[in-house]
């Protein structure tokens, strides 16, 4: 048996002392109110076969001991709730919704009302509350007072986040780190998918707290990509918008698009699932999409990215180099040949033309062992210049060179070495420009210059596709990498949001589409109110009817003069 | 400690005319005492005729039958009943105890011994008072007439609480003083330390006819209604400051009772013993209204 108010050891430790209390009553001496009467001659015969308790006397009423210490047993126990079903010793775990799920409606008002309804009728040991917004909150913890949940559910609104519902399932399923029978009440629409459920361990029983009609129509922006412009031009980008939605809508409405909150003057182009917004200067501004209001959640109705900068690279190339750097550098959109607002330089090794500008050299294969010398602005450590390695491989667009002909060419490994140095600097055998090693005919070469000098002026990549729960992938080599983390399930990390300031240049916000598409999860069974309060309170009344025959036991004894 | 009534309380013109229909009438007086108006084996001068007896030197020539003589030749004299009066004790309890409660048991105790007192004066009998409490206290003369009345009702006023009730002795110091044999009329709770198996023994022994005036009050018999009288008490007595320590519950009161009405039922056994009248006066009701059942057609026969 356990007991909902008190736990067991509290129980009990009552009942002793409730018990030496009484035994202690029962010996104490009595204080008597004096009355003064005509005469004792009466009283004297009849309180001569009922005297009076007195302290350390022989304790005569036994019987009428045990049937008060009975009855006040029973109210004690009838205070600490005694809990005799399994259902009734469940511990509670109310999940209040506070995702983008939430945001429709009423829908959080109504279940915020309804949490705190029932928890009115759960036992303080054994309930809590968690807080499912962008992450998981504990907000009222078993044993503290439901009056503080008021103030802690003050300034909670739902955010724009998917549901961290699945986290929670995960951690309430750990063995040992919860009670072994869990009640886990859902308060909103967050879903619950079928796999999510049969990962939760036995003993856990998931219910929602509020029966939901079917949501409305909703639509919203769950992806956005950029590219170079179809149109060829090196100073503009197209941006793509996805738009998903819980059915199929009648018609999309013309989006607002704005760049630094400005009006853009093109016009959006229906693609498939999306709109196409092409040409867009890629000086830097911040392109906000917004579709009209009028559906199910607002929270994702508009989306933010910061556009790249893309300019024409100035490159400063030395006489002595080979011509074939000029060909490419001419063969590029992007790159340019540049004297005096030169970005970047190429250079023999061992010159100083360019000055201070960060260079690509030409080296001798004797003054340089590896074939390939990337400096890297800061000394680093040796775990660092390791990851720096393999990072290069794949900035520079080594990886699309055909590197194995190449050494067959030489004669000699390919090989790349990474250090760290003042400036930034590649540099690379002279030799490998020669038309006999066939560097210089192969489709990586043009890749390796341009990423190359790109990276030597500072460049920075730029996400080309951004969609909550898909990592983010650059525009330079379409890898991922830790200097480029997944946005997380809704790009919250990245969403700028009021008050806030922006964090880095990528804002977006997109909910992802599980949101979006209002998807409904696994049906799951309605929370059945009063099992725990109805056996708590059939115990209760039971014990309650129980004290009341004692009393009235101890009442006709009393009458009768078997009990003092 | 409340008081007794004063003399103005206590001598209410409408009260004792009230009594004015009451008489106390004795079969037979005994011999001796003052020409009243009760009758009595003293044969002499008087209005009622009894017999006639043989003359003899000294007769009283009047009361010669001079018919009989004319018919029997024989002188015969009428005899005539003498009436007497009734000599009437108020042996008036005044114990502490008779003081105590509110109000107290002596009012109505002063009040049935002036309308007996008023009664019996009336009837030109001899009335004495006599108090007692921890012993019987100085005797007054007997009184008789109006003027009897006032003094009696001024002697009456005047008693003031002393000591316990010790009714046994008081009764056995009385008869021991020998008085002319007539209407004892004790006035008293009864709550003698003794028993009531004391008062009986000593009442038993008195040459006078009894009059019992219990007063009592409805918490005696049963106190259970009583406030004060809950849980834990220490019960003091007034007159004698003994205490007794009571843990109040039914089975208690219940005892209480069997021993009041015990008590109670041994008075009730005395006066049937003597041929006694015992009247039970609740000391918190009307006086007059309690005391007129005793006097059956207007005449207390005693």
């Amino acid at each position: 048996m356990t007991f909902a108010n008190l736990p067991l050891a509290a129980v009990l430790a009552g009942l002793a002392g409730l018990a030496a209390l009484l035994y202690l009553l029962q010996r104490l001496r009595i204080r008597h109110t004096v009355v003064t009467v005509p005469t004792v001659l009466f009283w004297r015969a009849a309180a001569r076969d009922a005297p009076v308790r007195v302290l350390r006397e022989r304790f005569r009423h036994w019987l009428a001991y045990l049937l008060f210490l009975a009855i006040c047993a029973l109210l004690w126990f009838g205070f600490a709730a005694p809990e005799a079903t399994p259902d009734g010793a469940r511990h509670h775990v109310l999940f209040l919704d506070g995702s983008a799920h939430a945001a429709s409606g009423d829908d959080f008002a109504r279940a915020v009302a309804a949490l705190k309804t029932d928890l009115r009728t759960l036992p303080t040991e054994r309930r809590e509350v968690v807080w499912g917004g962008v992450h998981n909150v504990k907000l009222l913890a078993a044993g503290e007072d439901r009056l503080l949940l008021d103030r802690r559910l003050a300034d909670l609104a739902p955010e724009a986040a998917p549901s961290a519902l699945r986290d929670q399932l995960r951690l309430v399923s750990i063995p040992n780190g919860w009670p072994e029978q869990v009640e886990f009440v859902i308060y909103g629409r967050a879903p619950v998918d079928a796999a999510a459920l049969a990962d939760v361990r036995p003993g856990v029983r998931v219910s929602r707290g509020l029966e939901y009609s079917a949501p409305a129509l909703n639509q919203g922006i769950v992806a956005l990509g950029l590219a170079g412009a179809a149109s060829g031009q090196w100073e503009r980008v197209d941006a793509l918008v996805r738009v998903a939605a819980s059915e199929t809508p009648a018609e999309l409405d013309a989006p607002l698009v704005q760049l630094d909150d400005q009006p853009w003057p093109g016009t959006p182009e229906r693609v498939g699932e999306g709109l196409l917004l092409r040409d867009l200067p890629a000086v830097g501004q911040l392109l906000t999409v917004e579709l009209p209001a009028g559906n199910d959640l607002t929270l994702d109705d508009h989306a933010r990215v910061r556009l790249p900068q893309r300019r024409l690279l100035g490159v400063a190339v030395a006489p002595e180099v080979p011509s074939v750097i000029g060909e490419a550098i001419d063969a590029d959109p992007g790159l340019r040949h540049a004297v005096d607002d030169a970005a970047v330089a190429v250079r023999l090794a061992g010159t100083d033309f360019g000055g201070e500008l960060p260079a690509l050299e030409l080296a001798p294969m004797a003054a340089q062992e590896a074939s390939f010398r990337v400096v890297y602005a800061g000394g680093e450590g040796a775990a660092d210049a390791g990851r720096r390695l393999g990072h290069a491989v794949a900035l520079l667009g080594l990886d699309q060179i055909d590197a194995t002909g190449l050494a067959t060419a030489l004669q000699r490994p390919v090989t790349l070495a990474v250090e760290s140095g003042k400036r930034p600097a590649v540099s690379l055998w002279a030799a490998l420009l020669d038309e006999g090693f066939n560097f210089t005919a192969d489709r990586g070469f043009p890749l390796f210059l341009a990423r190359t000098l790109r990276h030597l002026a500072g460049e920075r990549a730029w996400p080309r596709f951004l969609a909550a729960g898909t990592p983010v992938q650059d525009g330079a080599a379409g890898w991922s990498s830790d200097a480029t983390p997944a946005l997380d399930a809704v790009g919250a990390r990245y969403v700028p949001a009021p008050g806030n300031p922006r964090q880095g240049d990528w804002a977006v916000s997109l909910l992802s589409e599980e949101v979006t598409a209002r998807q409904a999860g696994a049906a799951l069974p309605l929370y059945q109110r009063g099992g725990a309060g109805t056996a708590a309170a059939g115990i209760a009344t039971w014990i309650a009817l129980a004290a009341i025959a004692l009393l009235a036991l101890e009442w006709v004894l009393f009458r009768r003069g078997l009990v003092p | 400690m409340a008081r007794a009534p004063t003399f103005e309380e206590l001598f209410d013109p409408e009260f004792l005319a009230a009594l004015a229909q009451f008489s106390v009438r004795a079969r037979r007086v005994p011999l001796g005492g003052r020409h009243a108006d009760q009758a009595s084996r003293q044969r002499g001068a008087g209005l009622e005729f009894a017999d006639y007896k043989s003359y003899v030197p000294g007769d009283d020539l009047r009361a010669i039958d001079w018919n009989i003589y004319r018919r029997l030749g024989r002188l015969f004299v009428r005899v005539f009943e003498e009436r007497r009066d009734l000599p009437v004790y108020l042996l008036v309890d005044r114990s502490r105890s008779m003081f105590l409660e509110t109000p107290p048991r002596i009012r109505a105790g002063l009040q049935v011994a002036l309308a007996l007192g008023a009664i019996a004066l009336a009837e030109h009998d001899s009335v004495a008072l006599y108090s007692f409490s921890d012993a019987l206290d100085s005797d007054t003369r007997a009184a008789a007439g109006s003027v009897g009345l006032a003094r009696l009702a001024e002697r009456l006023a005047a008693q003031h609480e002393q000591g316990g009730t010790a009714l046994a002795d008081a009764a056995r110091a009385l008869g021991d003083r020998r008085l002319r044999p007539g209407l004892l009329v004790v006035i008293s709770d009864f709550f003698d330390a003794a028993g009531a198996d004391a008062i009986a023994a000593s009442l038993r022994e008195s040459r006078h006819r009894l009059l019992l005036v219990q007063l009592a009050k409805a918490a005696d018999a049963d106190p259970g209604g009583r406030d004060d009288l809950t849980g834990d008490v220490r019960l003091r007595d007034c007159e004698t400051d003994e205490a007794v320590d009571v843990t109040i519950s039914p089975a208690v009161l219940t005892r209480y009772r069997q021993a009041y009405r015990a008590f109670t039922e041994r008075l009730t056994e005395l006066a049937g013993a003597k041929g006694a009248g015992l009247l039970r006066v609740d000391a918190d009701a009307d006086v007059l209204t309690q005391i007129t059942p005793l006097f059956a057609r207007g005449a207390l026969a005693v």
